[in-house]
């Protein structure tokens, strides 16, 4: 299941949405969340040392390709993840889409 | 970024995980470039004041413009049954499913102060036991599922 988790700022909805996520993969689903804030801070609710974001590349250029049916991704999602992604202490994978300005906070 | 994440969005699928969750960017505006389209279903969390649930409504507006059909609020911070009312009739009003409550629990704001995750500052507390209860009302598909289409 792909779900989207919405809300005003402040509203609580990256509390929600790494919570959620944990209890999902302690209940034995695998499970990628993703960040699609510019200034992210999901990995604080994912139980994850922000400073561990800084240590990961960001994301390359070529990533994305234009065909015909439209812009896809230029590689598997498993080869982004191994890439870019950091494993939570539940087993959530957080895909990093962006580095924080200041991690952690915001 | 948001193409990126729109296309990730796109390729994730049941191979890849179970669950696929996006925290989206608080405006409104990430989703009408697209972001979201290709979620299953969206959860907007709302909080009971008019401001909150105004933005809410206009979010699951453009969600259905996206062809997402699951759409469901999730009211954060509910300190009593006058909130509860305002939600619901909100939601009676506009359409709209009320996916799960969460009360207003003091150890959240505690959680954030300490820089720590909810569920690692405040696992026994009343706001992480109703996102517990909402998270497997997910799996088990009886909150945003496909029972129901809602309108």
């Amino acid at each position: 299941m792909k779900l989207a988790v919405a809300g005003k700022g402040g509203s609580g909805k990256t509390s929600f949405s790494g919570t959620i996520a944990r209890v999902l993969a302690r209940d034995g689903h695998s499970v990628i969340a993703i960040d699609g804030d510019s200034n992210p801070n999901l990995v604080v609710t994912l139980g994850i040392a922000p400073e561990r974001m800084r240590d990961m590349p960001t994301l390359p250029s070529d990533l994305l390709r234009r065909t015909e049916n439209g812009i896809e991704l230029s590689k598997t999602l498993e080869e982004v993840c191994d890439s870019h992604s950091l494993k939570g202490p539940d087993g959530v994978t957080l895909l990093v889409m962006a580095h924080p300005q200041h991690a952690g906070t915001g | 970024m948001h193409a990126t994440v729109r296309s990730v969005i796109e390729v994730a699928s049941e191979e890849q995980g179970d669950f696929c969750i996006l925290d989206t960017e608080a405006s409104p505006e990430h989703l009408s470039r697209g972001t979201a389209q290709y979620a299953d279903a969206m959860l907007l969390v709302v909080e009971p004041y008019f401001k909150s649930l105004e933005t809410g409504r206009r979010m699951a507006a453009l969600a259905k413009d996206l062809g997402l059909e699951r759409v469901a609020l999730i009211a954060n911070k509910m300190r009593g049954e006058e909130d509860l009312e305002a939600v619901r009739e909100f939601a009676r009003n506009n359409g709209l499913e009320v996916g799960g409550v969460i009360p207003y629990d003091e150890l959240m704001p505690g959680a954030e102060r300490a820089g720590s995750s909810p569920l690692d500052f405040a696992p026994e507390g009343l706001a992480v036991a109703a996102i517990e209860r909402i998270a497997r009302g997910l799996a088990d598909g009886s909150v945003a599922g496909n029972g129901v289409p809602q309108t």
